[in-house]
């Protein structure tokens, strides 16, 4: 599952680089691009759903979630648009199920860099209850319960694919695993959450009221 | 007498403008229930604006405007956080009717 916005320099190589190691379903959301995201896919050999208007980024996660959900597929995959993610980081992910230990793995990037980041996690860590590494992560494998859970109306209402998803699934009692993965550095575009100051402002207090209201379920 | 005469054409005029928006079907049967109701205790203050008194001092309140503020605002709380969730409601309806549509269109050209 690959969520799309006007990534067209990135995708068809993204695309047919995993059509070329797996014999796997490719799944792009195009999440209302301006360019020829769509075509490009589809060329490269990938399923596309098409949005009718953005719905960001977990809304598009969501979509592809509930198609997998529909046509039966037991694990999904999803990963960024930008090239930040390497397609062998697939088979690292998936050996992670193998002990059928985990419904959800997550590829983590431990960030080095940017203390005030680093503080802000460790925040969100201690507020949540969640003791994850990389809590942002767009890489993670979800098997058939989890996407089950998170093709549920329950998580219509989510705007990230990150603590908001993390804290439904650990009310739900699924189990969390990550595994270190590596990441190149972004070939275009940029972070939809670290745009701008008045983004970031906005997406902390979002995600601490996200975990204040879930704050009494857990111990 | 005069200040019951203004507060009773106030009542009314009020109230008539929510029934003809009623009438055009500006709004939705629903929203209709709750703006008679308000409509028709609009005109009965403006009949008998000494309800508020009367009822001000059953409840303890010593200065009864008070009474009437308190209790419009609270009404008005209890609206807006409805028209909220009705919100988030419609919100979550239609991104699952955009995934959807997504999928469906999907289906379709990949056929």
């Amino acid at each position: 599952m690959i969520p799309a916005k006007n990534e067209v320099n990135t995708i068809g190589q993204i695309v047919s680089e995993i059509k070329e190691l797996f014999p796997i379903t490719v799944v792009v959301i195009d999440d209302g691009s301006n360019d020829d995201t769509a075509i490009v896919a589809l060329n490269a050999g990938a399923i596309v759903l098409p949005m009718t208007f953005s719905l960001g980024a977990w809304g598009a996660v969501q979509t592809g979630l509930r198609y997998a959900e529909q046509y039966g597929f037991k694990i999904a995959i999803t990963m960024d648009a930008d090239g930040q993610h390497k397609v062998d980081s697939i088979p690292t992910l998936l050996e992670k199920f193998e002990d059928k230990q985990s419904d959800v793995v997550i590829g983590s990037y431990i960030e080095r860099g940017s203390p005030s980041r680093h503080l802000a996690w460790s925040f969100f860590r201690k507020l949540s209850g969640i003791n994850l590494e990389d809590l942002t992560s767009g890489l993670r494998a979800y098997n058939h319960k989890a996407i089950e859970l998170l093709s549920s109306k329950a998580a219509s209402l989510l705007d990230y694919q990150d603590l908001g998803v993390l804290l439904l699934l650990h009310r739900a009692k699924l189990r969390i695993v990550e595994t270190p993965i590596f990441i190149s550095p972004r070939i275009n575009g940029h972070s939809r959450i670290f745009s701008s100051w008045w983004a970031v402002s906005r997406y902390m207090l979002y995600t601490s009221i996200l975990c204040l209201a879930h704050f009494k379920l857990f111990k | 007498m005069s200040y019951q005469l203004t507060s009773s054409f106030l009542g009314f005029f009020i109230a008539g403008i929510i029934l003809w928006l009623i009438r055009r079907d500006l709004l939705h049967s629903r929203h209709a229930i709750w703006w008679l109701v308000v409509a028709i205790s609009i005109v009965l203050l403006g009949i008998f604006p000494t309800v508020v008194d009367w009822l001000a001092t059953h409840l303890g309140v010593h200065y009864p405007p008070t009474l009437i503020f308190i209790l419009g605002m609270g009404f008005i709380l209890i609206k807006v956080i409805t028209i909220d969730l009705h919100q988030s409601d419609l919100e979550s309806k239609v991104r699952r009717l955009a995934q959807r549509l997504a999928i469906l269109e999907a289906e379709k050209n990949n056929k």
